[in-house]
């Protein structure tokens, strides 16, 4: 059929373009759509647009300063770091390596928090009591210290460090979940569903899950910029991405000795990840304001 | 066996254990439904209605509730022993349900099509192609125009009336023997109401299923029902045919619902509607003897302190009445 018409249309189109249609509109939420897909475009075209091979040293043009101040080249559009390499095409390349992270902790998050938390919230007593206060004892730790023993446990590495962003990123997840589930279940089509013979198994996934996705999306992308910054402390503090990938933490940790002499060496990386991580926090303030039912007028 | 009986009810006790005591929703309560027969379930808010057709369905939630006592024989089969997976094949296949909120009883992220073919899938082994057209024909059944269209639409889109007709199809789509229908019309308004209870009088004869219909409205049951049963604080206490029941209801709660009804019509002598006084008992301090003596008024000596047993009057007219023994 039309197609076009069946997403503007207000009247026969999904619930889900009217969300999209609030997301549209609500500027913070634009802005962060954009940034995001910004930052996607570049780690996916990476190799198309960075200037240089990101790894290659050179010995002639250590720590270059940006263009536009004295002794900038065009060659090094934001400068060289101390062995020459281009600060550009690090940070273009740094974008995948965040952007990897950031899905695959949030995935590994997402997958054990809402499967854990559905059940909680599903079958409640006893199974709702030990999945939670585990769920307690992961959140008692201080978030950095927890993911820096799993580290510590696994070995230094980028893999090792998204596995311990993902796992100290379950509590969170199961925690919406649970309660979202609770809420659902009390629902009439629950019942319903019971009534017309679907196993438990049928009720959570297919009743209930769908039900739940909202808050989930909305915690996902704040958690995703949250994942990315921790990403980048583990890196700062060696435990992350290894040289020389080039890694927007790693390349912090490695320019501050020289923050005095070549200030630029630390500061792009660090713009990089604030507007990573703004641009995934406004996405999700505006996820929540287009999707959350309590604030819909 | 008691084979000519599509479902027996024997001596159903359901209590639900909650903190302060015993609540006993349905207490020691018996009926058949015939196939083909409607059998009417009346009685006030909380006399433990929902309760008796959650047990036969088995969705009391356990705990806090459980089965104490009875039998529950649907085709001379016991569900109350039934494991859990033969009770979903028994659930929405040869037993299904009709809900009384027609808003909140469909999932709001599917389509009505969906939801309908979900029960079909659950419990036949069909292909897409056939699950579809079964879908379309539910759909026609219930007389819901354009079902080809009408199938991806979601809940949101419909109004409460096709919505209820929606769950109709719902409970139609496996050709269930016997059909639970819980207040189907109590959250529509009267029109809608009429034609709901139309479509389902229709439905009856179409597909020759017996239906349990439960509602506090005794003019839907007089229009819906063959054989009608009286409940008060989880008990029956009166069951007889519909036209016995309310030709000569012997009673005198039924006699009391009976006459509490409003009646239009001019140069009407009595001005006020009669009542029943007092309020129906708390379950958790039922008054000793009958249930029903405190607000009775016919009570005498003997109902305060001595619980009438059922008392059979012939062709299946059963009171619980010390006056009628």
């Amino acid at each position: 059929m039309n197609f076009w018409a069946r997403i503007t249309n207000p009247e026969d189109r999904h619930p889900f373009f009217d969300q999209i249609e609030k997301l549209f509109k609500n500027r913070t939420g634009v802005a962060g759509l954009i940034i995001i897909t910004l930052f996607v475009l570049t780690s996916i075209l990476a190799p198309a647009i960075s200037p240089h091979d990101p790894i290659e040293n050179s010995l002639y043009d250590q720590l270059k300063p940006p263009v536009w101040k004295e002794g900038g080249s065009t060659k090094n559009l934001l400068g060289t770091d101390d062995l020459g390499r281009d600060m550009l095409s690090r940070l273009i390349y740094g974008a995948r390596v965040s952007l990897t992270l950031g899905i695959v902790s949030v995935g590994i998050a997402l997958l054990f928090g809402s499967m854990l938390g559905a059940l909680a919230g599903y079958y409640k007593g006893w199974p709702d009591n030990v999945i939670m206060r585990i769920m307690d004892i992961i959140l008692a730790f201080p978030y950095i210290l927890l993911a820096i023993v799993i580290v510590a446990y696994l070995g230094p590495g980028l893999r090792n460090a998204m596995i311990a962003i993902g796992i100290i990123n379950i509590p969170r997840f199961a925690r919406i979940i649970r309660a979202s589930a609770i809420e659902e279940y009390e629902k009439d089509y629950v019942t319903a569903a019971r009534a017309v013979g679907a196993s438990n198994r049928r009720i959570i996934f297919n009743a209930i899950f769908p039900n739940c996705l909202s808050p989930i999306i909305v915690q996902a992308s704040l958690g995703f910029g949250e994942a990315i910054l921790s990403g980048a402390g583990l890196s700062f503090l060696g435990l992350g991405a290894q040289p020389p990938l080039s890694e927007w933490g790693a390349m912090i940790a490695e320019g501050r000795s020289m923050i005095l002499r070549a200030w630029w060496v630390m500061t792009f990386p660090g713009i990089a990840i604030l507007f990573a991580v703004l641009g995934f926090n406004l996405l999700g303030d505006g996820l929540r304001d287009a999707l959350d039912p309590r604030l819909r007028d | 066996m008691s084979a000519e009986h599509l479902l027996e009810v024997r001596n159903l006790k359901t209590y639900f254990d909650v903190r302060g005591g015993v609540l006993k929703a349905v207490d020691d309560v018996s009926f058949t439904i015939e196939a083909g027969e409607t059998l009417g379930l009346v009685g006030e808010s909380g006399c433990g209605k929902t309760v008796t057709a959650n047990s036969i369905m088995r969705l009391v939630p356990i705990p806090p509730g459980r089965i104490a006592g009875g039998e529950i024989l649907f085709e001379g089969v016991d569900v109350l022993k039934l494991t859990a997976s033969e009770m979903r094949k028994v659930r929405g296949n040869k037993i299904s349900m009709i809900f009384q909120e027609p808003m909140t009883s469909l999932n709001p992220v599917f389509t009505v099509g969906d939801q309908v073919a979900e029960v079909i899938s659950l419990h036949k082994k069909l292909s897409q192609r056939e699950i579809r057209d079964r879908v379309i024909e539910a759909f026609r059944l219930v007389r819901i125009p354009a079902p080809e269209s009408r199938i991806n639409e979601y809940p949101h889109q419909m109004s409460g009336g096709m919505r209820q007709r929606v769950i109709i199809a719902m409970a139609l789509a496996c050709n269930p023997k016997l059909m639970i229908a819980d207040e189907p019309s109590t959250a529509l308004d009267v029109t809608i109401q009429a034609q709901i209870l139309d479509l389902m009088n229709n439905l009856k004869e179409e597909t020759g299923a017996s239906i349990l219909f439960i509602t506090h409205d005794l003019g839907v049951i007089a229009e819906m029902a063959q054989r009608v049963a009286v409940m008060y604080a989880g008990k029956i206490m009166e069951a007889a045919d519909a036209d016995t029941l309310f030709g000569e209801p012997k009673h005198p709660y039924t006699i009391g619902l009976m006459t509490s009804i409003p009646v239009l019509g001019i140069g009407k002598k009595e001005k006020r509607l009669s009542t029943i006084p007092g309020v129906v008992p708390s379950l958790f301090k039922l008054p000793p003897g009958c249930l029903f003596n405190e607000r009775c008024s016919v009570a005498h000596k003997e109902c305060g302190h001595l619980e009438p047993p059922m008392i059979d009057l012939g062709h299946g007219h059963i009171v619980r009445c010390h006056n009628h023994a």
